[in-house]
Parts: C-alpha cells; sequence; structure tokens
C-alpha cells in the first residue's frame, strides 16, 4: 500500500483530536476543574475544620473583598512592586545584552556565570539572601557602611522600605538573565549591513542605538514586557520565603493575599473570592500577550 | 598636530583601541561580579569554618577550608530523606510531562488540524495561570479525597503546571524536523505512530532531555503546593525541608549554606545546559519570532 500523502493524512484525521485529548483532559482534571470548583467555591462559606456543610451565600465574600483595605493594598503593593521589578530586570538585562553582545574573550563563559541566578531554585536563593541581609552577621552590611551616615547596620527586611527594596532587587537579580539571553538573541539577528551602512554615512554610537538597535529589538522588548508582567503577578516563593508579606503587610501581593488568607487563616471561602480577582488579572494579561504575539505573527507574514 | 581640531587630545586609533577594550573588560568584569556575588558567598560561607562568616565585617576571602559541615549535615538532618522524596516527585513529574509532551508536541507541530491554535491558546493560558489559584480547591479536594500527604498526588500537580511550557519547547524542536523526511517515511509505508518513534523522536533527542530536565526540576524546585500538600516531615521534599532548618535551633551558618548548595548543584548544572531550549519554550515565539 502507498498511498499519497494526502491520503494518509485524511485517514488520520482523528489522530490530533486523539493526541490532544489526554492532554485536555489532564489540564482540566488539574487546572481547569479546580479553578471552576474556586469560583463556584467564591459564592459559598466553606468551613473545612467543623465539617458544616458548604453554604451559598451569594456575594457576600466579593462584599467583603472590595471593603478590605488589605486587599487594595495588596493590589496596589502588586502594581508597584511588579513595576518597580519589571524596569530594573529589564533595564540591567537590555545593558547586559549590550554588553555582551559585543566580542570578547571568555564570552561563552561569562554569559553562562551570568545566567546562573535564573539557573538557580527560588529556595536556596531566599537562604543566601536571608543570610546575606542578615542584621547581625550580612554581608550587605559591609556594603551599605560605605555610605556617609550609616552607623548600624540596617533592618533590611523587618522595615517596609528597605524591604520592598531588598524584595524588589533580589527578585530583578533573579529575573533579568532570562531577558537578557532573550534580548541578545534578538541584538545578534539585527543585520549588520545596516550597521555597517550608518557607519559609512557617519552615524555615531547613539544614533546607531537609537536608529537601528533599538527599532531592530523592540518587538521583542514589548514581548518581553507582558512575560514580565505574568511573571511578577504570578511570583510568590521568593517574597514569602523573604518576608511572608510583611513588615506590616507592606510587600504583601495579591497571591500572598490569597495565601495568607487560606491557610494562615483558614479562610477558604475568602480566598478563592480573592483568587477569582486573581484569575480575571491573569487572564486579562495573557490575553495581553495572546493578542501581541498574534500582531506580531502577522506582521512577520 | 593637525588633527586636534576637536579639542580632543590627538590619541592614535591603537592606542584609543586598547583603552576601549579594557574599558569593555572592566565593564563586563564588574557586572559578572556582581551578579554571581550571592552565589561565590553562598560557597565561602559553606566552606569556611563559621567563626569566619560570624565576625563582622566577615572576610571576603575564605580564610581556612573544612568540609566536616557536609558529613555532620547527612548525620545530623534528614536532609538525605528529604532528597529522596524530591527525587520520587520529580521523577514522577518527568515520566508524564516527557510521555504527554511528545503527544502535544506532535499535533501541534506535525498535525494540520481543526482546533489546533485554539488548544496552543489553551496551553498558552494555562501556563500562564498563577499556581495559587489552583491550591486552595485542590487542597479542599485533596482533603476529601485523603490525598494530603502523597507524594504522586503532590508530583501530578507539578507535572500539570510544567506539560504547556514542555510541549512548547517540544514543538519548537518537532517544527525544526524537515517535513520531506516524515512524508518520505509515511509514502515508504511507516505506520504515523513508527515515523515519530523511529526518525521524529532521536532526531529531536536534544528537546526531549530539555524537556526532561524542566519537568523534573520544576518538581524537585517547587515549593508552593508541596508546603501545603504534604504536612508530614516523613514525606517532605528538600525544598521545604530547608526552609525549615533556619528555624531549628543548632544548625549552623554552613550547615545551612550547604544544605543549600547541595539542593542547587543538579538544577543549576542541567538548567545551563540545556538553557537554549529552556528558554524558547518559556518565550513561546518572543525568541525565534
Amino acid at each position: 500500500m502507498k498511498p499519497s500523502s494526502g491520503k494518509v493524512h485524511r485517514r488520520l484525521h482523528l489522530l490530533p483530536y486523539l493526541l490532544a485529548l489526554p492532554i485536555i483532559l489532564y489540564e482540566g482534571i488539574f487546572i481547569v476543574s479546580p479553578i471552576l470548583q474556586g469560583i463556584y467555591g467564591s459564592f459559598t462559606r466553606i468551613d473545612l475544620g467543623s465539617g458544616k456543610p458548604q453554604i451559598w451565600v451569594g456575594l457576600a465574600n466579593y462584599a467583603r473583598m472590595f471593603a478590605d483595605d488589605l486587599f487594595w493594598q495588596a493590589l496596589k503593593n502588586t502594581l508597584t512592586i511588579s513595576a518597580m521589578v519589571i524596569i530594573v530586570a529589564l533595564v540591567a538585562a537590555l545593558a547586559t545584552a549590550l554588553l555582551f553582545n559585543r566580542p570578547f574573550r571568555f564570552r561563552a563563559g561569562a554569559r553562562a556565570l551570568m545566567m546562573i541566578p535564573w539557573a538557580f531554585p527560588e529556595v536556596p536563593v531566599v537562604m543566601i539572601f536571608i543570610w546575606i541581609l542578615s542584621p547581625q552577621f550580612g554581608v550587605a552590611n559591609v556594603v551599605a557602611r560605605l555610605i556617609p551616615g550609616v552607623t548600624q547596620n540596617p533592618m533590611w527586611l523587618q522595615d517596609s522600605n528597605l524591604a520592598i527594596g531588598s524584595v524588589v532587587l533580589i527578585s530583578a537579580w533573579k529575573a533579568f538573565p532570562f531577558y537578557s539571553l532573550v534580548i541578545l538573541a534578538a541584538l545578534q539577528s539585527v543585520s549588520q549591513e545596516l550597521y555597517d551602512a550608518a557607519k559609512v554615512d557617519g552615524a555615531n554610537v547613539f544614533q546607531l542605538f537609537r536608529n537601528i538597535t533599538l527599532p531592530g529589538i523592540l518587538p521583542t522588548i514589548e514581548v518581553l514586557l507582558v512575560l514580565a508582567v505574568i511573571f511578577s503577578f504570578k511570583g510568590f516563593a521568593l517574597i514569602f520565603l523573604l518576608t511572608g508579606g510583611g513588615p506590616n503587610y507592606a510587600t504583601e501581593t495579591v497571591i500572598l493575599r490569597i495565601y495568607n488568607a487560606a491557610f494562615r487563616f483558614y479562610d477558604y471561602s475568602y480566598a478563592a473570592a480573592m483568587g477569582v480577582a486573581g484569575f480575571v488579572i491573569s487572564l486579562v494579561i495573557a490575553i495581553g500577550f495572546i493578542i501581541m504575539q498574534a500582531r506580531r505573527a502577522r506582521e512577520l507574514a | 598636530m593637525t588633527t586636534a581640531t576637536t579639542g580632543a587630545p590627538y590619541r592614535p586609533p591603537r592606542l584609543r583601541q586598547a583603552i576601549r577594550k579594557t574599558l569593555l573588560y572592566v565593564a563586563i568584569i564588574f557586572v559578572t561580579a556582581i551578579t554571581i556575588f550571592p552565589i561565590y558567598w553562598m560557597i565561602v560561607s559553606t566552606i569556611q569554618p563559621n567563626k569566619y562568616s560570624l565576625s563582622f565585617p566577615p572576610p571576603f576571602f575564605p580564610q581556612e577550608i573544612s568540609f566536616t559541615q557536609f558529613g555532620l549535615l547527612f548525620a545530623q538532618r534528614p536532609i538525605a530523606n528529604w532528597l529522596k522524596n524530591s527525587f520520587v516527585i520529580a521523577s514522577i513529574s518527568m515520566l508524564l510531562v516527557t510521555a504527554l509532551s511528545v503527544l502535544g508536541a506532535y499535533a501541534l507541530s506535525s498535525l494540520r488540524w481543526r482546533g489546533r491554535s485554539l488548544f496552543g491558546l489553551f496551553l498558552l493560558v494555562t501556563q500562564m495561570l498563577p499556581e495559587i489559584l489552583v491550591l486552595v480547591p485542590l487542597y479542599i479536594l485533596y482533603n476529601q479525597l485523603e490525598q494530603l500527604n502523597s507524594l504522586p498526588a503532590l508530583a501530578v500537580v507539578d507535572a500539570a503546571f510544567a506539560l504547556p511550557v514542555c510541549i512548547w519547547i517540544l514543538k519548537g524542536v518537532f517544527d525544526a524536523v524537515p517535513p520531506e523526511v516524515l512524508d518520505a517515511a509515511l509514502v515508504d509505508g511507516c505506520s504515523e505512530f513508527s515515523t515519530v518513534w523511529r526518525i521524529v523522536l532521536p532526531l529531536s533527542l536534544p528537546g526531549l532531555v530539555a524537556v526532561a530536565v524542566v519537568a523534573f526540576f520544576g518538581g524537585w524546585n517547587e515549593f508552593l503546593y508541596a508546603s501545603i500538600l504534604v504536612g508530614s516531615t516523613e514525606l517532605m521534599p528538600a525544598s521545604v525541608g530547608l526552609t525549615t532548618l533556619s528555624g531549628l535551633s543548632g544548625v549552623l551558618v554552613e550547615q545551612y549554606m550547604g544544605a543549600g548548595m547541595i539542593f542547587s548543584i543538579l538544577p543549576v548544572a542541567f538548567y545551563l545546559s540545556m538553557q537554549r531550549y529552556i528558554i524558547a519554550g518559556l518565550s513561546a515565539g518572543a525568541v525565534k519570532g
């Protein structure tokens, strides 16, 4: 039997659905169905400890959420912390990518070293930084004491502003190598001929960057920006283990707020309602990402 | 000096290049040093006796090196058991994800069907959802089914979150297999299954390894689910176990840092060697365009 390749595909037209089915079922059981249950649970009262039945309470959890100052504070924290992390990480990524795009000796080795923070698991990262920021013995104090006027070791994770700063810098440190590598790949795809032509025309370094490099990598940076928003909105372990959301809720993001409501105060239905809010937010960002990718695909086609 | 019309001192091009080159190297060394300093500090704090770590200011270079802390760590703390639990979780997740992602990646890459882009969209969205959204309902469900404190029950959730990324990674690798090769095999009478088994998979071996790495270390590193869905100290994986070390009395800084190092060596080595594939999958299209 030697069917033409078209015939083969017609014979197998069920195959893709058979292949996709187990995956859709798997993600359905472990991701979609829990989320649907969470949406249902947000309209009820769940009491696991006493074994009382789940009762329908309508919008009560949502009414509570909208009146909850800590929820709004968490939203504000998420916005400010994410914005700072994204700015610091993307600027560092762009700077290092431009630097590492130049030819130099041991480039491959230096690049591998730069990728280590990205490859490091979150839990040991937190262990390192808690040690580095230890008010008593932390090596960060040595650096801080170089600043004139600083005579005491700062309370890095116990003071609100310092805690926010520490969380931002540590998150950016962990995130920027990934963005840097992606920008580097984009830099290397910018046509060398454009640079050569511009140099012949007498363009200086800044003109080259502004008129050739930047337009060449802007689509990549756009996509990275949305990815960075997603990653930092999702982030949990790093902040949770560094500060737990404290001091005084200063670093409590929406994700930590949900966690604390559910697993510190056993307030499952309220956590479910805030989870629905988190779901809506991440859905909006995800749709933004998809629209952006689709637009890019159209431009390339 | 005839060229000094701009006011800048004249420098021969070669000297200028040397200065530029030096500046470049200084900048690169500076940036790299800052980036890896925390890791360096972890290593220093592990290998030097703690009288140096517990002095202020601490010395920047190790004054003395000792390795007794590793022995004490394994003798005094259940770290071997924690690592074993992590290994079990990671292996289950790896097997599930590798098998399932071959199916998904083949459907996305090599076959044309209605619903293909919808399927891709579904994966993209699940990949972007925060893990916590699933945790609360899942905790209630596991509580009812009495599946709390079960390593396989934890591993299947880790797998669900690793699966979409892994499908994207493998799809990218399958895309690189020339379609003529597939058509030739099919025309020669190979079944679809044996085409995949004998041609696509061997050609995609690095991609398969990358997928296995992501799934394995996704389970190995995972903290949130492990901390909630497994409560017993017997079944605690290392990611959770390590966080309990700081609260224990008598855990010395070189043991604490050493435990972190032992936990990190494998993921760092494997992620770095597979980074090209992993990053392409994580950014799902941003890299290749």
